[in-house]
């Protein structure tokens, strides 16, 4: 079974530039339950992944559940936030601009459109 | 609001009450203290030995600061001055509420003053909308607190309530025994805290200590007006000093501080339901208040680009490049019940960025601000040629993606049936309303200018100056009424010219898009009688079939609507008629003290002789309070070239001499100064025997 949490990291390491970002400059911590935590480090859009686990701007904590189906586009990053089912600390203005390095819209966009409508 | 409430508020947190500070809200009303669209009090009612107080006096003249003198009920009318009751509520982060009992008489007292405190959590739509809620309320007594909450899955939302004086607390509130000792004091402190479980901070106090009204230390909150000097205005008619003194205030208190901009704020669009970021209302404030200072359109500008558009998603009618529409905080939007986080749908915001950020570039030369930007603005005009104009035929219309929560009409007159032929007939979907074509044109020629000069892109201004030039030219064509000489109101879904007369053709002429030998005709129509009701330029004409002088968006007379056609109106040259309209706005804000209301009715001013407040209009509403704004900077004719500022008054008459100093902006500061010339009482004469003329005719 692909671990679609260790594979999004490592697509996004892979991605090495994400021009959403090119005005965006900051340390995020993902500390995902049952799976651990990835630093990235955005500076102007060049992203760095790694495994550390020391503080950043803005740390993001959720369960391994919630996070793959952000990363499938099945969950909004805003409303599982609103929901209290993901805690961020620090800057929210860095966490909200993360959004952007979830997949596009044309993979799934409909169909979560469909799904929340349901 | 009716007068028998009174709100105060900071940011996107309000308390509205009856004249005593009481709250007793019905599930549908709304009363309560407010934050982040959710009710955190639905009760505050004090009693004095069983009794509640009758009301002396009330005075808000601050926006987030309250007094109420009362004295105790007696059951009867006739008040016993024996005590004294006074309440000072300070609102930020929930309240703060000082409550003082004086004893006038030589005896010592023994009262019993009570606090009724509950909360129904409702979500704002849900009061709008009638609602029931789906999760749990809770009430929690912690050694010095009481706790109201509210708790669906891991949403939770709580209410902290402390007193400083000794009180017995139960889960309906707080008790108190207090003794006063003759001509004595007793006083309370009472702290309300709205609390995000899990939301950012989780504010353990209010905003405002005891006792006075400045800001606890490291709040962002500060009594600055917005934030920088604003410019001195003085004029010899005094009613337009008040207006301005009035605007100002009004436009600092709905300032709406984001949590992704820590410390900057934007204006939030109106009280009570629309205290959040509306793309729209937040970038048309922030154009009306530019010759009074920039910081309001910066920082609209940098958070309506952090959220701008990425992806396409249905339910939230997002798509790559697009300006939000509105964003809201509450359990609905939170559980995906309403999609307004954020909402997307609204097709005249995007362009409407891209006229932003030009204009603060010409009024501040911030030309680091439009190279930070430079990638969403390419974005946003990416979005209006293949996103916004959804058929390829050249306009941008719209259409939403999501059919059952999404808004029907995305234009600013967004009420379902505001889109209509002169027939009475709603028009199809999609719609492409004229003023969007023409802000497309503005826009498209205002980025050329910033992609020359300042994204060394010649190629891209010579492309978009091509599109605007052939936009202008079909649009006259497309959209003209020959037989009615006025543009269309839209093109509908099935390619049918909607042939409303309407105030829509104002903002045609502020946008430009209109050629210079069709002008003549708008503005003849404009200031007729038909659009003209003696105090402004009407939504839609009397005599089309829609028209209704109390219709939302079908014949209510809007300020800001207004303030934008008068700007056309100089635009074109007619600086006598944008002087009639600013002057008859001008008169109509002293009938409301000043707070020109978000509409008012349609009436023939004539009929009424004052102007007639639309039945929900929200008050103060930020664009209706940046009104009087943009027409001080129409009849002062202020308008940068370069690095100057260009002063042209054409002022009415009646208003005499008016100084405006220290106007900020890249020239440093400068001073306009005016003389009133022009007659508009005898406009307003001519205006009204013409329409007499007609009538015998």
């Amino acid at each position: 079974m692909i671990d679609t949490t260790q594979a999004f990291f490592a697509q996004l390491a892979e991605r090495g530039y994400e021009p959403l970002l090119h005005s965006v400059t900051g340390t995020f911590r993902w500390d995902i339950e049952d799976a651990g935590s990835w630093f990235v480090a955005v500076n102007n859009g060049s992203l760095t992944v790694s495994r550390d686990t020391v503080g950043a701007d803005c740390a993001l904590a959720c369960s391994r559940e919630d996070f793959d189906r952000m990363v499938v586009g099945k969950q909004n990053p805003t409303t599982l936030f609103m929901q209290g089912k993901m805690k961020i600390t620090g800057n929210l203005g860095l966490a909200q601009m993360f959004q952007r390095l979830f997949p596009d819209e044309s993979l799934f966009g409909t169909a979560q459109g469909k799904k929340e409508r349901q | 609001m009716s007068d028998r409430t009174i709100s105060v508020l900071e940011g996107n947190n309000f308390v509205v009450s009856d004249l005593r500070g009481d709250i007793d809200a019905s599930p549908t009303e709304p009363l309560g203290l407010f934050a982040w669209d959710t009710r955190f009090l639905s009760r505050w009612l004090l009693t004095v030995d069983g009794q509640r107080p009758n009301v002396l006096s009330t005075d808000d003249l601050d926006y987030f600061y309250v007094q109420f003198f009362l004295v105790p009920g007696t059951g009867t009318i006739y008040v016993d001055a024996d005590l004294s009751i006074i309440r000072k509520r300070a609102v930020g982060n929930g309240f703060h509420e000082d409550l003082t009992i004086l004893n006038h008489k030589d005896q010592p007292v023994e009262l019993k003053v009570r606090i009724e405190a509950a909360a129904d959590f409702v979500d704002l739509f849900e009061v709008k909308d009638k609602l029931t809620k789906k999760g749990e309320c809770y009430q929690r007594i912690e050694s010095d607190r009481l706790v109201l909450g509210y708790r669906r899955e891991t949403f939770v939302r709580e209410t902290l309530i402390t007193a400083s004086a000794k009180t017995d607390i139960d889960e309906h509130g707080l008790s108190f025994a207090v003794h006063i000792e003759p001509h004595g004091e007793w006083t309370t402190c009472l702290e309300v805290v709205a609390g995000l479980g899990g939301l950012g901070e989780y504010h353990e106090e209010a905003t405002y200590g005891h006792g006075d009204r400045r800001a606890r230390p490291n709040v962002k909150m500060s009594l600055d007006k917005l934030g920088e000097a604003v410019p001195r205005l003085s004029c010899d008619w005094p009613s337009l000093q008040v207006t301005y003194r009035r605007s100002l205030i009004d436009l600092a208190a709905l300032r709406f501080y984001p949590m992704v901009l820590p410390g900057q704020a934007l204006p939030a669009a109106g009280l009570p339901w629309f205290m959040t970021l509306f793309g729209r209302d937040s970038i048309i404030t922030s154009y009306q208040a530019l010759p009074f200072g920039s910081r309001l359109a910066v920082t609209t500008l940098l958070v309506l680009a952090q959220r701008q558009g990425t992806r396409i998603d249905d339910f939230r009618d997002e798509e790559p490049g697009k300006i939000l529409h509105e964003q809201r905080f509450g359990e609905m939007t939170a559980f995906e019940e309403r999609p307004h986080s954020p909402y997307y749908g609204a097709a005249d915001v995007t362009p409407l960025f891209l006229i932003l950020l030009d204009e603060v570039e010409r009024w501040t030369g911030n030309a680091e601000l439009v190279r930070q930007l430079e990638m969403e603005a390419r974005a946003a005009l990416t979005w209006i040629d293949k996103y916004g104009d959804r058929n390829g035929d050249g306009y941008v219309e719209y259409d939403r993606r999501n059919k059952e929560t999404g808004l029907e009409n995305q234009c600013w007159k967004d009420s379902w049936n505001s889109i209509q032929f002169a027939d009475g007939t709603i028009s199809r979907l999609p719609r492409a309303t004229c003023e969007i074509q023409g802000y497309v044109y503005d826009a498209k020629r205002r980025c050329a200018r910033l992609a020359r000069q300042l994204w060394n892109d010649p190629a891209l201004a010579e492309q978009l100056e091509k599109e605007a030039a052939e936009l202008k030219r079909r649009f006259n064509q497309d959209y003209w009424l020959e037989d009615r000489e006025f543009f269309a109101l839209a093109i509908d879904g099935d390619g049918r010219k909607v042939d409303s007369l309407t105030s829509n053709i104002g903002h045609l002429l502020w946008s430009g898009i209109v050629e210079d030998d069709k002008a003549e005709a708008v503005v003849r129509h404009l200031m007729g009688e038909k659009l003209f009701s003696g105090w402004g330029v009407r939504t839609m004409a009397e005599g089309e079939g829609g028209y209704n002088p109390i219709g939302y968006h079908v014949g209510t007379v809007w300020p800001h609507d207004n303030s934008f056609i008068a700007m056309g109106l100089r635009r074109y040259g007619y600086r006598e008629e944008a002087a009639q309209i600013a002057m008859g706005m001008l008169e109509a804000a002293t009938y409301f003290k000043g707070r020109l209301p978000e509409a008012f009715a349609g009436y023939p001013r004539e009929l009424t002789g004052f102007p007639v407040e639309y039945p929900t209009a929200c008050s103060p509403q930020a664009w209706a309070s940046g009104a009087p704004l943009l027409l001080l900077r129409a009849i002062l004719g202020l308008e940068p070239v370069g690095d100057h500022l260009l002063v042209d008054p054409a002022l009415p008459a009646m208003l005499g001499q008016i100084e405006l100093l220290d106007i900020p902006g890249r020239w440093g500061r400068v001073d306009a100064f005016g003389r009133g010339r022009v007659d508009t009482s005898a406009m307003e004469d001519s205006r009204q025997s013409g329409k007499g003329k007609d009538e015998t005719q």
